[in-house]
């Protein structure tokens, strides 16, 4: 499990975090800033359901959760992240399927 | 000890003595069942994501209670069910989640600790650790 099939890139909890240090992919000449788990640099341990204006962040427009190859969220905090916004849109705190 | 989480959902029109009278009665049902109630909160009134028995509002209680039984949960759940009051619940144990963070805020003590005494980080943490503990050694 631990190690790098084909050329695929390292995850985003393991690429260097802080500085936004340019990619430059093969053709397309354009600058990425490199992704960093939010969770993991504010060390944020609790990822609660009740704290909606946390999740709120991390759900879209229509109500679904933002996947993290978008967010950049790393996957063990992925885990409690979307485990929290089911529970909390089961308690009505959160919309299952939101109107615009 | 179990600890758990009840979070439930009370009609916006109900008046707050029988809000309060409710609690009362689960709190006596959670001790005749062998547990504890341990904390209250009431958010107050907050708008509803979707719709609930044609609610589109309600008034949220937190509850904490710890007890040895499973049978507790049932009976709370039961009377959740039956009463009028509440539109809808959610009941989470969290004593795992609370000994998790529990150890992760010692583990970052430790850590701020050593660092502090120590000066460098040590040489070779663990592949877990390290994962976790990436973002702090970039600062030291």
């Amino acid at each position: 499990m631990t190690e790098q099939r084909g050329g695929r890139p390292v995850s985003a909890s393991q690429r260097p975090t802080g500085t936004d240090k340019a990619v430059v992919t093969q053709k397309k000449q354009y600058f990425r800033r490199k992704k960093v788990c939010r969770f993991c640099v504010e060390k944020i341990d609790d990822i609660n359901y009740k704290d909606v204006r946390m999740l709120n962040a991390f759900i879209a427009e229509r109500g679904k959760i933002i996947p993290r190859r978008i967010s950049g969220v790393c996957a063990p905090h992925q885990r409690r992240l979307s485990d929290a916004i089911k529970k909390a849109r089961n308690i009505a705190l959160l919309p299952f399927a939101a109107s615009i | 000890m179990r600890v758990y989480e009840e979070l439930f959902i009370v009609k916006p029109d109900a008046p707050e003595e029988e809000v309060d009278g409710f609690i009362e009665s689960l709190r006596s049902s959670i001790s005749s069942a062998g547990g504890t109630l341990d904390k209250v909160e009431k958010w107050g009134k907050r708008k509803l994501a979707y719709r609930v028995e044609r609610y589109h509002e309600g008034a949220y209680v937190l509850l904490q209670f710890s007890s040895d039984k499973a049978d507790t949960v049932k009976e709370i759940e039961r009377r959740l069910r039956v009463s009028d009051l509440v539109i809808k619940f959610l009941t989470v144990r969290i004593d795992h989640t609370l000994k998790r963070l529990e150890k992760r805020k010692k583990q970052r003590e430790k850590r701020a600790q050593r660092r502090a005494v120590a000066g460098p980080a040590p040489a070779q943490p663990s592949v877990a650790q390290q994962m976790l503990g990436e973002s702090a050694e970039k600062e030291a």
